[in-house]
């Protein structure tokens, strides 16, 4: 049988959306044993006839009814089962192209946080310090704070001459900071107090106004991310001196019944949170109420939306990524991914695709996948020798993740030209 | 009299012609009597005279063919005369008289009217006043009589009557001839015969009396007034009109009562009839009266004195005959027939139409309940034995005459089986059947050949191994069989075995102790548990004998041999506080209130209470555990008695300890060996945290790592710490308070080796492992140590575990994780 397949031969189709790829769409027909850079030869040398402006081969990547072509042709048909009587229709683009380790930035503990923006990378780390970095990877400040491990970080703005973080800790508290990147000094702006343990995730509102923290306490609060001080705090509160004014929540919201690990903005009104009970809860802020709720099965370490593709990925610790609608009734887990080998405590979405998104998994691997590819990841960005803690591609050109090994590994991505 | 009745009388006559010339004898008796006393009244009463005369020569042919009617007649006339006479002074001849008729039945007639002269003579002689007064009396009844009924009717009758009476006169000598003529036909007639004729002729009479209705008024005739028949009327003084007519109106009566008529003796009178005249004493007679009347009175044996009255009764024959019928205890009424067809009214034959409408009485149908009672008693005496019935008598007696045999070769008879309590009998295994081998002469293939021989002689030292009991050996002939030669040394053998086998079937389960042990679940249906390793939590140095989930899941706490205790963060792996308590840690446990940051330790002898610090869990929660551990409870208010206080002391911590975490050390009277199986349970559960180094190891190291250990268990509230120790013997749990630091023993004996105690989560129950057993202890009411539950599980001793209830999940977020 086996034998009978290889020998089969199965016409093919090539179809694009990418109209500076687009050849000619008669039928080939190719041995079915074909993979996939046998097929990238056979496009390449199409597309030397139709577009003899293109100098260099393109690597391409093929879709078979919404998967990912990774194996050979034949293995795929047989996994969908589609018939080979009929032409197949691949449809290709242009592959994400590697990223490139860029650098490795150490630390003096767990790499606990991070998150970047154009220019700087921030970092939370275990020794209770926060970090700064620039994005080539030269270290610019290490700010000592907080008196436990700092489990989230998050840039609020970022100005020319000030840029604005925030930071949540185990010691119960996030602290608004504000960074005079001239004069490369950090001022603790602000204290927010309010949770009864320690906070876990932190995400700041898409307009930068307001910032919510999850927390062990299995509270999510919203907080006012206005420097200003504003608002009505008790006057022997705000005399500690050490960390300056503190602040409290605008809003509790209460609903999970263990830890929140994480936070995400959909929007300035809705939030999303994820817990170890298991439920991602979707909250109107505004109202301060529950408007969605999307029960798993397991514990959720991590939760990333991405408004490209309007979708839920989430991190457990049985290997498995999920991917969730947001909008749909059902608790239905529309697609699962696994590659990693233990404990995935991260999840990223791309900024710019709506098919990419970074994962960090305790066995050392952070991964680059391919929403249309269930099984096998883009790419795995190995070098952590520890635990992957946290990953974050928010600099579309970087894709950064801190690990137990005290490291911070920073890859490239080459930009490609073109999203879909 | 008028004719119609005479042809009726002549009926009747005929009908018993004989009696009726019986009687006529004697009848024409009375009648001369009353032709006498007529005559003697037609002198005072003349007026009707003529009358008589002219009837008389009328009816002279008629009389003497109808004598015996004619008598008759008269007869009913005299009866009438004797109802009136009832005080009559001349009654007592007439019966003299008629006592004579009877008893000298052989006496020829012509004495009798000798007699009636003289009895008319006498009667003449009484005394003329009462003769008159009786006329008058008589007289007034006839008028009496007279307004009731048609007069000239009667005066007829009465005037014929009277004519009768003189033609019997004047025939009286053909009636006596005709006297003579039955007395020779009837010479021999006793005093009975005479009864029966006389009763003939008044049966005759009665029908005769009764059927005159129709011409004649009733008055004359009614029954009562014919009854006393042979009662005669006074002949003497008395009107013929009177005798013949107002027969009720005269009847006497005594109205003197119920009283002794001695009273009278005295007196003339006997009392005092109706209309309160004197009723006078008929005369007295003297024994010569008596005497001659005895004589003279043929119905003298049949007279009696009425004491009322004081008048002689002749008994009727009616009256004779109901006596002689009592006498004879015959039924008295002659009237009632004896032997009258007896009809069966109440058969034992169902009619269609039942005689009685009301349906059969309950009992007819329902058995008997005293004759059910008296067969149960006799049916409970047959099963007693206590009677028999006659068929086992009969066998009794036979097996009596039979001979009696003993049972020489009888071994056991039951009796004896069954006072040595052998109730089973075990019967040998059945023999197979003697095969070919064994035969005399075995066909040549069952003889063993060389190699046989040889095989055979191999195992010479174990024999069972051998094919055949026995050496088949052939004979040419059956003579020629030797004896069996072992036969006396395995008979004795098998002497011996019987002696020393056992007679009974022993009853022993063959159980495999693997069968009771539950079919373990399939480990799908267990799910969710964990299935991979995740983390590693590296730190310790030496063996890891305990780790526990705070009530969060965000931390775990780990003891080690190493002395030290960790507490990590559960989703990292991340150590973040180590307290060193010196001396090998074999037992942590998180409290499970949320409101307390505490770590029990069990290190070597001391229970220590650990803070994690502040920067573990909440802020507020560990200040606010420090301040409550910080100064102890005021202890005057605890009483603790010997026993317990040796067993547990509660130690002042150290500042140096302090600083280190220790909040509360409690030291044990005894150092304990820790349960292993506890331990290997608690590795199995989180084998997922721990070194896989240690896991391998744990089996072979265990003997050597038998530290001195407690173990213990938190409350639900986390007020309460139980402490197993399991060489404490009656003091080897221990529950403490940690609110008011003091120590209780719960028990105060030891069933055996406590090897684990353990608090209910949620409600008030104290487990405790001892020995094989598991108890459960109700604490809700103090003092309350009663075992409710005893649940055996021999596998499983040593170790309890209660499952996470929905309402408090034990290690709530990190056994999500897996």
């Amino acid at each position: 049988m086996a034998t009978e397949v290889i020998e089969s031969q199965v016409q093919v189709k090539f179809v694009t959306k990418q109209e500076k790829y687009a050849v000619p769409d008669n039928p080939f027909t190719v041995q079915s044993n074909v993979l996939v850079a046998d097929l990238n030869n056979v496009l390449n040398a199409l597309l030397k006839d139709v577009h003899p402006v293109l100098g260099k081969p393109v690597e391409f990547d093929f879709l078979l009814c919404g998967e990912l072509l990774c194996s050979s042709l034949n293995e795929h048909i047989q996994e969908k089962g589609i018939s080979t009587e009929d032409t197949i229709e691949l449809e290709y683009f242009e592959r994400f192209p590697a990223p490139s380790p860029q650098d490795c930035l150490m630390h003096d503990d767990w790499v606990s946080t991070v998150q970047a923006n154009s220019n700087w990378i921030l970092t939370g780390c275990y020794d209770n310090s926060i970090h700064i970095w620039t994005a080539k990877g030269k270290h610019t400040l290490a700010i000592p704070g907080h008196t436990s491990p700092v489990k989230a970080v998050s840039w609020v703005s970022l100005d020319r001459n000030q840029a604005v973080f925030v930071s949540g800790s185990h010691d119960q508290t996030a602290i608004l900071w504000a960074w005079d990147v001239i004069g490369n000094s950090v001022e603790c702006m602000m204290t927010c107090r309010g949770h009864e343990k320690g906070i876990e995730s932190i995400a700041v509102s898409p307009d930068a106004k307001y910032f919510a923290t999850g927390s062990w306490d299995t509270n999510v609060c919203l907080w006012n991310s206005s420097l200003s001080d504003e608002d009505s705090v008790p006057s022997k509160k705000r005399s500690k001196p050490e960390h300056g004014k503190s602040r409290e929540p605008l809003t509790t919201l209460k609903g999970h019944r263990e830890a929140v690990s994480a936070v995400q903005w959909l929007d300035n009104k809705t939030m999303l949170s994820s817990g170890w009970d298991h439920i991602l809860k979707i909250w109107d802020c505004e109202l301060g109420g529950m408007t969605t709720e999307i029960i798993g099965n397991k514990a959720f370490f991590d939760a990333d939306w991405s408004p490209l593709s309007n979708s839920i990925i989430t991190a457990s610790a049985d290997r498995h990524i999920r991917l969730y609608d947001p909008r749909s009734q059902e608790n239905i887990v529309k697609m699962t991914y696994t590659s990693h080998m233990g404990w995935v405590q991260s999840v990223c979405w791309s900024k710019t695709y709506s098919t990419h998104f970074l994962s960090a998994g305790y066995d050392g691997q952070v991964k680059l996948w391919e929403t249309r590819s269930p099984k096998t990841p883009l790419y795995d960005l190995s070098g952590h020798e520890d635990k992957v803690l946290c990953c974050d591609w928010s600099n579309p050109a970087l894709l950064v993740s801190g690990s137990c090994d005290n490291t911070l590994r920073i890859f490239k991505a080459k930009h490609a030209n073109h999203g879909i | 009299m008028p004719p119609f009745r005479s042809g009726l009388n002549k009926r009747k006559t005929e009908d018993n012609s004989k009696v009726e010339e019986k009687s006529s004898y004697k009848n024409a008796n009375e009648v001369n009597l009353l032709g006498e006393l007529k005559t003697e009244g037609d002198n005072t009463d003349s007026e009707h005279e003529s009358d008589e005369q002219d009837s008389d020569e009328e009816q002279d042919g008629v009389l003497f063919d109808d004598s015996g009617d004619s008598i008759l007649d008269e007869k009913d006339q005299i009866d009438e005369g004797g109802n009136e006479s009832s005080e009559l002074t001349d009654s007592e001849d007439n019966d003299d008289e008629e006592e004579e008729n009877d008893s000298q039945s052989e006496s020829d007639s012509g004495q009798e009217s000798g007699l009636g002269k003289t009895q008319s003579g006498s009667s003449d002689d009484s005394d003329g006043t009462e003769e008159t007064r009786k006329r008058t009396d008589q007289k007034l009844m006839k008028k009496k009589s007279k307004k009731d009924i048609s007069k000239g009717k009667d005066t007829k009758i009465e005037k014929e009557k009277q004519t009768e009476d003189l033609k019997n006169n004047h025939n009286k000598n053909a009636v006596e001839k005709l006297q003579k003529q039955i007395d020779a036909s009837s010479i021999t007639v006793q005093k009975e015969n005479a009864v029966v004729n006389l009763t003939a002729t008044d049966v005759a009479f009665l029908p005769l009396s009764r059927s005159s209705g129709g011409p004649l008024p009733f008055s004359h005739f009614h029954l009562p007034d014919l009854i006393p028949l042979d009662i005669l009327s006074p002949p003497k003084g008395t009107d013929e009109y009177e005798s013949g007519d107002t027969s009720d109106e005269e009847e006497k009566t005594n109205t003197v009562g119920e009283v002794p008529m001695h009273w009278y003796n005295d007196y003339p009178h006997l009392g005092y009839d109706l209309d309160g005249r004197r009723i006078m004493k008929p005369p007295q007679r003297d024994q010569i009266d008596e005497f001659l009347k005895q004589c003279e009175d043929p119905d003298f044996w049949r007279t009696v004195r009425d004491p009322t009255t004081g008048q002689d009764v002749i008994l009727s024959k009616e009256d004779l005959e109901l006596i002689a019928r009592i006498k004879e205890s015959r039924v008295p009424n002659s009237e009632h027939n004896e032997f009258e067809p007896w009809i069966e009214w109440f058969t034992r034959e169902v009619m269609v139409t039942p005689l009685r409408a009301f349906p059969e009485a309950k009992k007819s149908f329902l058995p008997s309940k005293s004759e059910q009672k008296k067969i149960s008693k006799i049916v409970h005496a047959l099963k007693m034995g206590w009677m028999k019935t006659r068929k086992q008598m009969a066998e009794e007696r036979r097996a009596k005459k039979e001979r009696q045999f003993y049972d020489l070769w009888g071994s056991t008879n039951e009796e004896e089986e069954q006072r040595r309590g052998i109730h089973k009998h075990i019967p040998a295994p059945r023999r197979p059947l003697p095969s070919h081998a064994e035969s005399y002469n075995p066909p040549p293939e069952y003889l063993l050949d060389k190699r046989e021989m040889k095989e055979w002689n191999k195992l010479d030292e174990t024999p069972w191994k051998r094919k055949y009991t026995f050496l088949p050996t052939k004979y040419p002939s059956l003579r020629e069989v030797p004896s069996y030669e072992r036969f006396i040394r395995e008979r004795f053998l098998r002497c011996l075995d019987l002696y020393l086998a056992p007679r009974a079937i022993k009853m022993r389960l063959t159980i495999n102790p693997e069968d009771l042990v539950p079919k373990l679940p399939s480990p799908r249906d267990l799910q969710p548990f964990p299935t991979t390793e995740v983390l590693q939590f590296k730190g310790h140095t030496n063996l890891v004998r305990s780790a526990d989930f705070d009530p969060t899941g965000q931390y775990v706490v780990s003891g080690s041999e190493d002395g030290t205790v960790k507490v990590w963060e559960t989703s990292t792996g991340r150590c973040l506080r180590t307290i060193d308590l010196g001396t090998s840690v074999c037992r942590v446990a998180w409290t499970p209130s949320q409101g307390l940051s505490l770590i029990a330790a069990a290190a070597g002898s001391r229970l220590l209470l650990l803070n994690p610090g502040a920067d573990i869990g909440a802020h507020r929660v560990a200040e606010t555990t420090d301040k409550l551990l910080e100064e102890p409870p005021p202890s005057h208010d605890v009483v603790v008695d010997e026993r317990t206080r040796t067993a547990a002391q509660w130690e002042r911590v150290t500042p140096e300890q302090w600083v280190r975490g220790v909040r509360i050390a409690v030291a044990h009277f005894k150092p304990v060996t820790q349960v292993y199986l506890k331990y290997l349970q608690c590795l199995h559960f989180f084998r997922a945290f721990l070194t896989s180094k240690y896991t391998k190891n744990l089996a072979r190291d265990r003997e050597r790592y038998a530290a001195d250990t407690i173990e213990f268990a938190w409350h639900g509230r986390g007020d309460y710490l139980v402490v197993t120790m399991p060489d404490g013997a009656s003091r080897s749990v221990i529950v403490h308070q940690l609110s008011r630091r003091r120590s209780q023993l719960p028990f105060n004996k030891a069933k055996g080796l406590v090897q684990c105690a353990l608090f209910h989560p949620t409600r008030p129950f104290l487990f405790v492992a001892v020995g094989l057993d598991s108890f459960f202890f109700p604490l809700a009411t103090k003092g309350a140590k009663k075992c409710i539950t005893h649940i055996r599980a021999p596998i499983h001793a040593g170790s309890v575990g209660l499952k996470p209830t929905k309402k408090r999940r034990w290690n709530n977020g990190s056994a999500d994780v897996m």
